[in-house]
């Protein structure tokens, strides 16, 4: 065995700059695999892992939410409904949230932002565990003319970072910044560009006490759809209007989200998987060339002794050197491009992903590398092996 | 021993056919020395090739120690080829990539030996033919006459009983084809039947036995 290594690892040597070539067909394919189903795990852990935070959540709307005609209907919620949905059993709190856009000054500077109005007393129903301020505090119930900044308002709306203490104009009115946010990003990025007061000061600027959204934390999440469904109901009652609200759970996001991101892996790998085909028809091209080059080699072996198991066995060997050798660069190669992609990713949209690169997939990169090399090298070896042992006397 | 019944071998080369052999019957005993001449395409190769299992007769048999070879499967004669035979070719045919010793131990490396064993005959295999010295060079670094003694010593890796030579001498010079012939008369010494094909009258008279052949017939 060992001498047949060496065997083949001569003829693998003698023909350097096309062996080389060959491997980095394969080396190519693999890495493209493992890279892109790297960075596919890593989106999908980032932006799954980000809602499994949010699993006890369920976010009402007014208006119907649907994926395939993308209709919704605005309208608003009031002080009932909340108070309806409230008394469902399995709801832990619930969150009426007040939102517009207006326009906001610092230093002479004006933006339209999204000021939400929020009951203090409801800020855990809202921000749930995860939204925690990174400087000062929520806003309080005494508190007057108030806010609690996003991050994105702190530092990247105005030439000027606000800080705690600091003074905007929200639609003529000063308030005082009490709090700024920790960066959020990704699924709850919208909270980064928000402006939050108190429900009683949104009330004085929004003239009126509309309810645009209301937050729901559930007590088990594996009954979240069934509350759901109640919450929808109990509205639509209301209302007396059919698909008046309606009810998202994080958990049905995560299933949707997933199945998605299971179609998005397939189709990457369908791609890579192109050049892992053109990697194997490179290994079928060396082979069948080096076997027409040695066929007097071939035939002085059988002249020899060699049987044509012994040729199959030599010519098997050296594809699966080749392509395990390229399987192995392939991994390395997968790992440096998955990081530079998710590097490149994160810097340039600013998404927070890291690149997953699972050991299983690493072991059957390189086994799925041998595969295409033995069997690409399937053809070209059978061919050589069933030459006669003449030829090496011609 | 060998012995042929009505060899015959055609070659079909597009609508021609080409009479390679005729009917030919000869008989070579255990530790015989034979020269086969004859001009080129008179059939000497063809019959060296169907003596040596490397080719199969259009009809007739040849037979080597009672065994039918015309009966034997591929790995049958992959056997007999390994274990029976060994060949030397004018053109000396080692693997270029592999060095003396290699060269000589593959063909024990096809039949199982082990390693160890292999190596350490394949070392004494070329010190008995004058080659002790340089083991480990690659056939590109050898003279023709070297190379040949590496390729005698390859074929007596199995310690084969016939030595089976295609013009041994035909692409080296004189004095190194007269060490070739040396080394052969040594091994029928040791009991070998050694047959050798050439054309060179004076490498023929080294042999016991000389046949001639024309026109795919031994006369």
């Amino acid at each position: 065995m060992k001498d047949a290594f060496l065997l083949v690892n001569r003829n693998i040597k003698e023909r350097k700059a096309r062996s080389a070539l060959t491997i980095l067909g394969i080396t190519v394919g693999i890495g493209a695999v493992i890279a892109l189903m790297s960075v596919g795990y890593g989106m999908q852990e980032s932006i799954t892992g980000q809602l499994t935070e949010m699993a006890d959540l369920i976010m009402v709307m007014p208006g119907r939410m649907d994926f395939e005609t993308a209709y919704m209907e605005l309208g608003s919620f009031d002080e009932r409904d909340l108070k309806d949905v409230e008394r469902i059993k399995g709801v832990k709190e619930a969150a009426a949230m007040m939102a517009e856009m207006f326009e906001t000054e610092y230093k002479g500077e004006k933006f339209m932002v999204e000021i939400v109005g929020v009951d203090p007393g409801d800020i855990g129903a809202l921000f749930g565990k995860v939204v925690k301020p990174e400087e000062g505090r929520y806003v309080r119930e005494n508190d007057h003319k108030t806010c609690t900044i996003g991050y994105s308002i702190a530092k990247d709306y105005f030439d000027d970072e606000i800080g705690v203490n600091d003074r905007i104009t929200i639609n003529g009115s000063k308030f005082r910044v009490v709090g700024v946010l920790k960066k959020q990003g990704g699924f709850r990025s919208e909270v980064d560009s928000q402006i939050y007061v108190t429900k009683r000061d949104s009330v004085t600027i929004l003239d009126n006490e509309d309810i645009s959204e209301i937050f729901v934390r559930v007590r088990d999440i594996g009954k979240a759809e069934e509350i759901a469904d109640e919450i929808e109901e109990r509205i639509n009652d209301n209302h007396k209007v059919d698909d008046f609200a309606s009810a998202m759970t994080m958990g049905s996001s995560i299933k949707r989200l997933e199945s998605v991101f299971g179609i998005l892996q397939v189709v990457l790998i369908a791609i890579a998987s192109i050049s892992l085909i053109v990697a194997a028809m490179g290994i079928m091209n060396t082979m069948l060339m080096s076997v027409m080059e040695r066929t007097h080699e071939i035939g002085v072996m059988k002249a020899i002794g060699a049987k044509n198991r012994n040729i199959l066995f030599l010519f098997l060997l050296e594809a699966g050197m080749v392509s395990l050798v390229g399987g192995v660069f392939g991994c390395i190669v997968g790992i440096i491009a998955a990081k530079a992609i998710s590097f490149g990713i994160v810097t340039k949209f600013g998404v927070e992903i890291t690149a997953i690169v699972k050991p299983e997939v690493l072991l059957g990169a390189v086994v799925v590398a041998m595969l295409v090399g033995v069997l690409s090298g399937l053809y070209p070896a059978r061919k050589a092996s069933k030459m006669s042992p003449v030829e090496a006397v011609r | 021993m060998i012995r042929t019944e009505n060899l015959t071998k055609v070659y079909r080369m597009g609508a021609v056919e080409v009479q390679a052999l005729r009917d030919v019957n000869l008989e070579i005993k255990d530790g015989e020395f034979i020269a086969i001449i004859g001009p080129s395409g008179s059939g000497k190769s063809t019959l060296l090739n169907l003596i040596g299992c490397l080719d199969k007769p259009t009809s007739g048999a040849v037979f080597i120690d009672g065994i039918n070879t015309g009966k034997l499967s591929e790995n049958g004669l992959a056997e007999i080829r390994r274990e029976k035979i060994g060949f030397i070719f004018q053109q000396f045919n080692l693997i270029h990539t592999l060095n003396a010793l290699e060269n000589v131990a593959l063909p024990m490396f096809f039949a199982g030996v082990r390693h160890e064993i292999r190596m350490e005959r394949a070392e004494e295999l070329l010190a008995k033919v004058g080659l002790g010295d340089r083991i480990h060079h690659k056939p590109s670094e050898m003279s023709g006459g070297e190379q040949q003694r590496v390729a005698i010593a390859r074929a007596l890796s199995n310690d084969p009983e016939i030595i089976i030579g295609d013009e041994p001498t035909g692409n080296i010079d004189t004095e190194a084809g007269n060490a070739i012939m040396d080394i052969l008369e040594g091994l029928n010494h040791e009991g070998r039947t050694i047959i050798v094909v050439t054309h060179d009258a004076e490498i023929a008279a080294r042999a016991r036995v000389t046949k001639r052949m024309r026109d795919g017939s031994v006369l």
